[in-house]
Formats: C-alpha cells, structure tokens, sequence
C-alpha cells in the first residue's frame, strides 16, 4: 500500500517540487528494503530528475530500474528508461559515465526477461561483478525475479519437465524441490516432471463468442409494432 | 430513424463492446451528422450573446477593428488575437523569445489581475486555439534549441540561448497550464459533471465565467499533449482522470482538439503496450474523421487533420501488427490504401519488419522534447529525444515481433503439435522455441480498459489463437466468433412491415 504522504505528493502539484526528492528517494529505499514496489511514484521521482539534472543521484535510478526488473513482463522499465535523458543508451564514450554504463546493463537484463531467455539472464547476472553491485540494494531481488519466472511459466504450462525448470530459475536439488513445492505450491511427479494447477491461462480453451443482444435492439421493432394501425 | 444514436461513438473509446459494430448501421452517418450539426449550432446559439462570433482570419479585418475599439480594452483584444496566431516554423529566435514573453505577460494578466477579467473572447474556439499554439511553440523552441546544440550554428544564437536557459522552461509552461486549470477549478468541476451534479456550483468566480472556463478545459489536454512529449506516458493518461472521453465532451465540440485528445491518448497507450486500447483509440477518431470528412473540408485546420490521420493510421498499422484485431471496414481498407506495403511487411513479422517499424514510429511519433537546456559544451551527448524512445520502442517490438507471428500462423494449424516438430518447422531450437512460447502468451495478455480512469484496466486475452504446454506437447485454441444473426433478423423483420 501507497504511504498516505506519498498519495498526497502524487495527487498534487508537490510532485514537481524538487524540495520532494530527498522524501521520493528515501521511499524508494524502502521499497528495495521492504520488497514493496510503486511504479507512480518512481515515475514521478525519474522526472524530478528529468527537470532537475542537479539533483540526480545515480544510485537511486538504478535502485528504481532493478526494481522495475523484478515486475517484468509489466512495462515498468521501459517506462522508466523513457523518462531517463534521451543519450543514455548511446554506446559510453567516457570511462567516467558510469550511470549510462549501469543503465545499459540493466537494460540487457530486461532483454533478457522480457525475451524469456532466463537462463541466459542468470549467467550475464553472474557474469560480472558490476551486476552484484547493482542489485545489492533490493532485498531478495533473485527471488523475486524466480517468483516472476514462475508466473510467466503457469501462465503457459501445466506441465514442465524439472531440467527446464531448473535451468529458468536457476536452482537445483533440494533447493529447486523447496522452492516449487513452497512458493510455488506446485507438486514433482516421478521426479522430473513438475505438474502445475490449471488456472485462467494454462488451460487452453476453444471459446465460442456468441452475440449479446441486448433488449434496446429491439427498441425500434416494438416502435414499430405500435404504430402500425391495428 | 435518427433516433437511434451511433452508441460507439456517443461513449468515446469506452465502451467495452468492440468497435467494429458501428460499420454496417447506415443511419450511423446521419445521425452523425446531424448531431454535430447541433454541436455546432448549439454552440453558436449559446455563444452568440457572449462572444464577437466572427472568425477574424483575416489580420487586415483584425487591424481596422483594433483601431475602432478604444484604449486597452482593443489593445488586450489585438493581443488575444496575437496569441493564437501561428508562429512560422522558420521563426528568428529574437521572434520566439519575444513570442514567450507575450503569452507570459498576457498570462501574467489573465492569471493575476485583482479579480477575474472582464474579457469577451474572440472566438468560440480561441481558448483552444491560444492552449494549442502556446504548446506548439514550446515544443519547436526545444528542438530548435537541441538543434542548434547538435548542429552548433552561429555562436550568437548559441550564446543568446546559453543567456536565456529560463525562456520556454518546461517548469513555466506547466506552471501555466496547472495554473489556468487551477483558477478554473476545473477539476473540480469536470468531477461534479462525472457525479451528474451542476459543476456552476463548483466553478467559483473565476471558473464561472467562458474565458477561464476554455482555458482551463483545455490547459487539461495541453497537459496531456506536454506529459506525452516529455516522454512520461503513464501521467499524460492520469491527466485526463476527471473529463468524460466521449463525442458530447466538451472538447468534441472543437474538432482539432478532439482530434488531438485521441492521437496523444492512443499513443500513450502504445507506449504502455496496451495494444488493444490503443486500435480503439485510432479507430474511434478515424471512423469520425472519416464520416465528417465534408464538414472538415471547409475547415481551416482540413491539412493538418489529414496529416495527422496519416500519422494514426500508421500508428494504427503498428498496433494491429502488434496485437492482430479485426478493424473497422473503412478504417481498414483506407490503412491499406495509405500503408498497404509497409502493413504486410508488418503483418510478417521477423527481422524484416523491424526498419517499418522504425520508420512508421518515426514518421507518426510526437515531436518528442528534452526538457532541460542542452549540453552546450558537448553537442555529441545531445541526442535527438525521438532517437532515444523509438530505441526503447524497438526494444518491446522486437520481443513480440521476430517469431510471433510466424509462430502464431502455424499454431493455427494444429490442435496439438508437439515443440520438437514446431521447432523444426520454424528451424529454430527447441529451447529457445519454448521461451518464444513464454513471450507469445505474455504479449497475448494485455492490460484492457473497462471503467474508471483511462489508466485503469484488466488483464484480458487479446489473441484469437491460445495455447498450453504439457511437458513437450503444445495444445492449441482458438477463440471463435459465432455467427451474428440479430442485426439480420432485425432488417428483415423491419422489412415485413414496410
């Protein structure tokens, strides 16, 4: 849940008030610390920013982006990355631009979810040193990551041989078997196939649309039926 | 006959009924047509006594009326005049600085006098008129200014520019919009109508009265416009939370503003990927567009209106190849007609479709702006905003467009297949046909409008073909549409009594 003085800020026009940084910043923290997320307010602290260059803090924005990673498939980070300046993609030129350098990294990540190559995702995250420091902020972020990868799979199958599994949310054993029987609540047969509930999107349903008539079609029939003399 | 209203187009997008209804009612058109006959008239009847109700097009008429008139009150009206009028794209730069103090001091004015001013408006659609230029020189100042970062032109307009970084400031021009909306209360207003209540009682001594009225309705889609092109699409929709999207809207009644409303909220929702919402959007103001065409050809704005369908009919090309829906006869035959080419590259999908997307986006997008001074010292750190977004853009459509289609135009062969021979089929490996799977059904779900505010929405299938993998075997569906047999039952039943 929004805090109430956050909702107030967004409602109103505190929300341009570069004075209302410091307080965005602070609640951003928090969401990395309290698993919690809130996409408006994010928003609102990246255009801060966008008015105010002076007053970015790096930190911060990769803070919002490794957060924005961990509700894919929503469009989070691509929201973000529109109100980030137009030249952060651009290959860096400069050692010392170290933000752009940071925002293309994460960028690969989301490529690499929204791609649903999570395999590959979680080696490039292992790949580099840099990608520990980025997501060090947000608690629990490869499990909220898993949890997501999770979804995406129940959304597509009922059924879901182990080795796959295993390889998009990056866990093995005991560790594998707890997390799908736990936080998945899904149940292992035979040991390699992992059964999954069917739910609104797994089941693949031939639907047959048929029309809705409404009463009011008929409006002009039974007008009719009146005025004709009897 | 008339009596029957075109239902779709009475409530704007809303309607969670597909649009596609509307095109085989033949009473639609004249319905149509005769209900903007009365928006227009009504409007005049109830203008009339208030406003001068000439269109003073002409700056020679306009001149020898300024003499007539006396002291300040021709002056404010001659700069009234002034502030709607358009600014040549080639303008000096000395031309839009001067232009920025105008619309700040007539502000100024407008915004700070003791007490509401006694004005009477030129026009019935000047307030429209004065919100769309102000915002249209915003935002050529600031790709002016990037320009000339970029292509570094004379030192002295750099100079003057680095001299001015306050002129044409986004915080001002927001600080004007917000402000015209705030003295209106417009929001307050626009939410008493939403409650069926007499927003008069919520307008208070400013919002009472026309000039602050127009003004401060209209600064609401100004702001929509300036939040979509600073690239923040999620508040260019919240902007719009309090005013009702639907043809009786206040705005419907000035066409370019009714036009403009639905090219900013249909592309904000592409932004967001919300396809389906987006192909609604379009085709809404298209299918007006296109019915009202004989009343627009008179209409001054007729080449802008015809330049920015173009831009919505390409748009609209990308959203279907996106999310593939079932348009509107007319609208479709005339996508085809102006994009007929580029439309099946699109339709195709693979690696071949992307360079149409990029140029389509390029060609219809917003003139996006940067909202700070450029970086004056590097000009190669100044990037064209449009660059930056059609990037991130590309990145979504390349996701759902490389094998999507493809992918989806053999499922709608089988009713089971297993992945192993799907994969071989589209000589891809299993692996990687297996997440394409993954992303096929995520791009499948989109967030939909139903009620509420335009961002509001549910989770909703928007594909016809649908699947579900168990273990290594793909099970296929397809969401069929039955026969409609009302709408012939009706006509011929009809025709017994004739």
């Amino acid at each position: 849940m929004r805090p109430e003085y956050i909702a107030n800020i967004l409602a109103g026009l505190e929300r341009y008030n570069p004075e209302t940084t410091s307080i965005f910043q602070d609640y951003v923290q928090q969401q990395c610390e309290s698993r919690t997320y809130d996409c408006y307010a994010n928003l609102a602290l990246l255009k801060l920013y966008q008015f105010n260059p002076h007053l970015t803090k790096d930190e911060t924005i990769t803070n919002i982006l490794v957060k924005a990673l961990t509700v894919f498939p929503a469009p989070d980070f691509s929201l973000c990355l529109h109100l980030l300046p137009p030249n952060i993609l651009l290959p860096t030129t400069s050692a010392a631009d170290t933000l752009a350098e940071a925002v293309q990294k994460l960028h690969t990540l989301s490529i690499l979810l929204e791609s649903g190559q999570y395999k590959e995702f979680w080696a490039t995250l292992d790949s580099d040193d840099l990608y520990a420091d980025l997501v060090a902020d947000c608690v629990g972020f490869e499990e909220l990551i898993r949890v997501r990868i999770a979804m995406a799979t129940a959304q597509a199958a009922r059924e879901v041989d182990r080795k796959v599994l295993e390889g998009w949310i990056n866990m093995e054993g005991e560790d594998f078997e707890g997390f799908v029987r736990e936080v998945c609540q899904w149940t292992i047969e035979d040991g390699d196939r992992v059964i999954i509930p069917v739910n609104n999107d797994n089941e693949a349903k031939t639907t047959v649309t048929r029309e809705n008539v409404k009463f009011d079609q008929f409006s002009r029939l039974v007008k009719r039926a009146y005025e004709q003399p009897a | 006959m008339l009596s029957q209203q075109p239902t779709t187009l009475q409530n704007g997008p809303r309607p969670a009924n597909t649009h596609v209804q509307l095109a085989d009612d033949s009473d639609d058109e004249q319905a149509l047509a005769s209900t903007l006959v009365q928006a227009l008239q009504s409007n005049d009847d109830d203008l009339d006594d208030e406003f001068l109700d000439e269109e003073v097009a002409d700056p020679n008429l306009l001149a020898a009326q300024a003499l007539s008139l006396q002291n300040t009150q021709d002056n404010l009206q001659a700069r009234l005049q002034a502030a709607a009028q358009p600014l040549d794209f080639s303008a000096p730069l000395e031309v839009r600085f001067a232009s920025y103090d105008n619309y700040c001091s007539l502000f100024h004015f407008i915004l700070n006098s003791q007490g509401p001013v006694e004005l009477e408006l030129p026009t019935y659609y000047w307030a429209w008129d004065v919100i769309d230029e102000f915002i249209y020189q915003f935002n050529s100042f600031c790709i002016y200014r990037n320009r000339v970062a970029r292509k570094g032109h004379s030192e002295e307009e750099i100079q003057s520019l680095r001299d001015n970084p306050q002129t044409w400031g986004c915080y001002s021009v927001l600080n004007v919009l917000y402000s015209l909306i705030q003295r209106s209360q417009m929001n307050d207003q626009l939410a008493a109508i939403k409650r069926g209540e007499d927003p008069a009682q919520y307008a208070g001594e400013y919002g009472s009265r026309p000039l602050y009225r127009m003004l401060g309705y209209f600064s609401i889609i100004g702001l929509l416009r300036v939040h979509c092109l600073l690239g923040d699409f999620t508040l260019a929709l919240q902007t719009l939370d309090d005013i009702e999207l639907s043809k009786k809207a206040v705005f419907a009644r000035v066409m370019a503003a009714h036009f403009t409303t639905y090219y900013y909220v249909g592309f904000s929702y592409m932004m967001l990927r919300r396809y389906a919402d987006a192909i609604k959007s379009f085709s809404h103001i298209l299918i007006y567009v296109s019915r009202t065409k004989n009343f627009h050809k008179q209409n001054a704005q007729f080449d802008s209106i015809t330049k920015k369908s173009d831009q919505m009919y390409a748009l609209l090309a990308m959203c279907v190849a996106l999310s593939p829906t079932r348009l509107d006869d007319t609208i479709h035959s005339t996508m085809r007609e102006k994009y007929g080419d580029q439309f099946a590259k699109l339709q195709r999908g693979g690696p071949e479709s992307l360079p149409v997307f990029e140029e389509l986006f390029l060609a219809a997008c917003p003139k996006f702006i940067s909202p700070i001074p450029p970086d004056w010292d590097n000009s190669a750190a100044n990037v064209e905003p449009s660059q930056h977004h059609l990037q991130v853009f590309m990145a979504d459509v390349k996701n759902s467009i490389v094998l999507g289609p493809t992918i989806k135009s053999y499922l709608k062969l089988y009713t089971t297949v297993d992945l192993g021979k799907l994969a071989a089929f589209l000589d891809v490996d299993k692996e990687e046909l297996r997440s394409q799977l993954l992303v096929f059904k995520q791009r499948s779900r989109q967030t939909r409008w139903v009620e509420g505010g335009l961002i509001e929405g549910e989770n909703v299938n928007t594909s016809d073909v649908d699947f579900a993998l168990k273990g290594d075997l793909i099970q296929v569906s397809e969401a069929k549409v039955g026969r409609k047999l009302v709408e012939w039952y009706l006509k011929n039943l009809i025709r017994t009594y004739q």
